[in-house]
């Protein structure tokens, strides 16, 4: 959903100035968007980014404020110290802070003792280091993730942090995982030599490639071939094959499931048609929000990328 | 259960095989290959319960890459038919419209044989399908169908070698519905039977409740929170009251139900788990034995209900005619298939004593019943009051003991009830809750237990499974009950459709100073 760029991020919300937010919040609570809905407290999650990325990201949480108890907190950057801020039931909005009132404000919103999510949607990198000391879990969303994914080693030392490219393939990676469940296929697991992954997104066919390539610690050199196409799905197809085996994830025609087919020493088996899930903005933090662990395979996924072109 | 970042070890401690993929990966356990076995394939579990579950794990991306269905029963399906009925369930029971493209892979590997359970020529047959199905190591057999012919299946699947391994890597295991057995002896005959064919670890006693979001997480609550077991117990639990009502009757299960009763039904085995769970001592470990011998223990720490043939604590009764729902509706006896002299009791309740040390005159109170006012099951703790009414001189209102509420069904959640100052210049209390529900608390859906509880029985984890010493402990209480009321019928006291069952069970609370909680 497209609005404006004039638009405020939160329409209906109530503005108050920077000054009395933390008296507003407290005067009037938590206020979820179906009061007859008992829900807990979950988390704050925080949504950092230029303007035009925050719009949609607004929505999102919104959404997922109406099913959970999730404090949402929108931070555009821009140069301002004292910004009006918008104060809807589950969702504050504070358009154009200066990045050095973004610890001291957070803080002040943020609900005590819940966990915090950061979702990084873009800007400068100095904010993010220092956003990643207020975060539980560091949610990478730039449109270009490199410089992101570069700092990801010295961001895990105080955070956990993922990105949501990665929690795109979590489907993906589980599908071809089940591959591996099979014993002739673990047998082979070290052999396969070719890799080739299609799909609109670059970025995510890399962090494929570059986990698949870690994890199977090929015993061979692994030819990976990527190839970008202008669909709107970030990741079709994936094929992992070497000499009579073969493995195939392909998105179906309908967008919303993916079709297995193995074939293993000519024997066909494991072919079948399983649902994507939400691929949503909401649907994806709120499994971001689900996690509370380090991703260790998400590590070393972009480790592994130095490799993969 | 959350998403975790998936651990290279099942629930059970089962070290899995070494996928190399699964290390860190952000989804729920998926089981090794399974061909899942139903006998009873045309019949109500199967297309109410099995099939949507089956679906919603299919869509959850839960069945194993290699997992087959094959449906057994007396109706002359074929393949295609039951691939048929997995449509119309789904349009019926999970809200599956049209085109389904997870439903239509699903149904691909969907095979059906029909024919005489008890002839051996099916489990031939059977035999010889499992064979030609790709992922048959591990095989899971399902028993839903009537109690009655379990023994029959149970010998058949062994004589035609069925339950014996057709590779080192495979598996074989039963999941067999409530009820187990009728009675104690019977329980032991049909557990000595199944273990003649297969190993206890392999053996899957189904008690829905147990697959319930709330009913497990009754054991997060208790042993993740260190807040709530130092209060739990005799010090500061005046009583704990379970209820388990149904506004439906009997409806076309009269010819089970008439066998069985409230009694044999209800309490036997969910209220009985349930007790269980409330009352268990901390296990050392989250692990299927762990849990289960410290449920073994509180079951054994109840006081006998009967004895001398005489049960003082339980009460029963029928329900007659009246209204439900702003319907009239007929008296169990009036019921298709039931006699009309039935005595089979509708509505249990009774008085559980636990000798244990943490619980020593604490009563469980338990009831159930069919056509009461409201579908409910619910666990209530109710904590003793204060030790010292400070508030009685200021504040006209009595101050109300502290209530912990566990929603089984239909609204998953906990609830907390304490008393807060009225606002105003008076010192006016009042009871407020504090309420905690699944269905909004974490956004998603809260799976249903059957999902729960296959997937679990596929990953080989029994810990939510009822074991079978388990089981029949429960019956050496149940029984003994059942039996003095079949020697001694007496007079079966009637209770009006849409009310809380008999006044007799008012008493049974009332001998105490306690009454039922208002639902």
């Amino acid at each position: 959903m497209s609005r404006p760029q004039d638009e405020p991020l939160l329409p209906s919300a109530v503005e108050v100035p920077f000054s009395e937010m933390e008296t507003a919040l407290a005067r009037w609570g938590f206020r979820p968007a179906r009061p007859d809905a008992p829900r807990a407290l979950t988390a704050t999650v925080v949504a950092i980014g230029p303007r035009h990325r925050l719009s949609d990201a607004a929505d999102a949480l919104q959404q997922i404020g109406g099913q959970t108890g999730v404090r949402a907190i929108l931070i555009s950057c821009g140069t301002d110290h004292e910004p009006s801020v918008r104060i809807s039931g589950t969702s504050v909005a504070l358009e154009g802070l200066e990045p050095g009132y973004m610890n001291n404000a957070v803080a002040a919103l943020r609900l005590s003792s819940l966990p915090t999510l950061v979702w990084w949607r873009g800007g400068d990198l100095a904010t993010l280091d220092a956003v990643a000391t207020l975060a539980d879990r560091l949610v990478l969303d730039a449109d270009d993730p490199v410089p992101g994914w570069r700092r990801a080693a010295a961001l895990a030392e105080q955070t956990a942090i993922s990105d949501l490219r990665w929690t795109r393939l979590t489907r993906w990676r589980a599908l071809m995982a089940h591959f591996f469940d099979i014993p002739e296929v673990q047998a082979v697991a070290g052999t396969f030599g070719r890799l080739e992954v299609r799909g609109g997104d670059h970025h995510v066919l890399r962090l494929f490639a570059g986990w698949l390539a870690s994890s199977l610690q090929s015993k061979a050199a692994m030819s990976i071939d990527l190839t970008t196409t202008p669909g709107p799905a970030p990741i079709e197809r994936v094929r992992l094959a070497d000499g009579t085996r073969e493995l195939v994830l392909s998105l179906a025609p309908s967008g919303t499931c993916v079709q297995t087919a193995a074939r293993v020493e000519g024997h066909a088996g494991a072919s079948r048609t399983v649902s994507l899930g939400e691929q949503g903005l909401a649907a994806l933090i709120s499994e971001e929000l689900r996690i509370r662990s380090r991703d260790l395979a998400f590590e070393r996924a972009l480790a592994a990328l130095k490799g993969v072109a | 259960m959350a998403a975790i970042l998936r651990p290279a070890q099942d629930r059970s401690g089962h070290s899995r095989g070494a996928n190399p993929l699964e290390d860190g990966l952000r989804i729920e356990p998926t089981p090794g290959a399974t061909t899942l076995v139903i006998f009873g394939a045309s019949g109500d579990l199967t297309r109410r319960k099995l099939l949507p579950a089956l679906h919603h794990l299919s869509r959850g991306e839960r069945l194993p890459a290699r997992f087959s269905v094959v449906g057994v029963a007396r109706t002359p399906l074929g393949d295609e038919g039951f691939r048929q009925q997995l449509r119309d369930s789904l349009r019926e029971f999970a809200g599956v419209e049209g085109e389904d493209e997870v439903g239509a892979s699903l149904g691909a590997r969907m095979y059906y044989l029909h024919g005489e359970l008890d002839d051996p020529a099916l489990y031939q047959r059977l035999r010889q399908r499992l064979d030609e199905i790709d992922g048959a190591d591990g095989v899971l057999f399902y028993l839903a169908i009537p109690p009655s012919v379990y023994a029959t299946v149970i010998e058949q699947i062994g004589a035609a070698g069925l339950s014996a391994l057709a590779s080192e890597s495979g598996w074989r295991r039963i999941i067999i519905e409530k009820p187990f057995g009728t009675d104690l002896a019977t329980a032991r005959e049909l557990n000595q039977l199944v273990h003649r064919h297969f190993d206890e670890a392999h053996v899957f006693r189904i008690d829905h409740y147990l697959g319930k979001e709330t009913v497990q997480n009754l054991l997060v609550f208790r042993f993740a929170n260190g807040m709530f077991e130092p209060i739990w117990n005799r010090r500061y639990i005046d009583h704990v009251q379970i209820t388990a009502a149904e506004t439906v009757g009997v409806e076309r299960r009269a010819a089970y139900y008439e066998g069985a009763g409230a009694l044999r039904d209800m309490v036997q085995n969910h209220l009985m788990q349930v007790v269980a769970l409330v009352a268990m001592e901390p296990p050392t470990a989250f692990t299927a034995e762990s849990v289960r011998d410290r449920k073994l223990d509180a079951i054994l720490s109840i006081q006998p209900l009967a004895a001398d043939g005489r049960s003082d604590g339980v009460v029963r009764a029928q329900y007659g005619t009246g209204w439900v729902g702003g319907h009239e509706v007929p008296g169990y006896r009036e019921e298709p298939g039931v006699a009309r002299q039935s005595q089979t009791e509708t509505f249990a309740a009774m008085r559980l004593q636990l000798d244990s040390w943490r619980w020593a005159g604490v009563p469980f109170y338990l009831r159930t019943g069919k056509r009461l006012p409201k579908r409910t099951t619910e666990i209530a703790i109710q904590f003793k009051r204060p030790p010292l009414e400070v508030f009685k001189r200021v504040s006209p209102s009595p101050v109300a003991s502290n209530l912990l509420i566990v929603n089984v069904q239909p609204d998953e959640g906990i609830s907390v009830r304490f008393d807060a100052k009225l606002p105003g210049s008076r010192m006016q209390i009042a009871p407020v809750m504090m309420n905690f529900r699944y269905g909004t608390a974490f956004g998603g859906g809260v799976p249903e237990a059957y999902e729960t509880l296959l997937i679990d029985a596929m990953l080989g984890d029994p810990t939510l499974f009822a074991r079978h010493d388990v089981v029949e402990a429960s019956w050496a209480l149940i029984t003994p009950v059942h039996d003095g009321w079949r020697a001694a019928p007496g007079e079966l006291p009637i209770y009006e459709a849409g009310e809380w069952g008999p006044k007799e069970a008012d008493a049974l609370l009332a001998q105490d100073g306690r009454r039922w909680r208002t639902l």
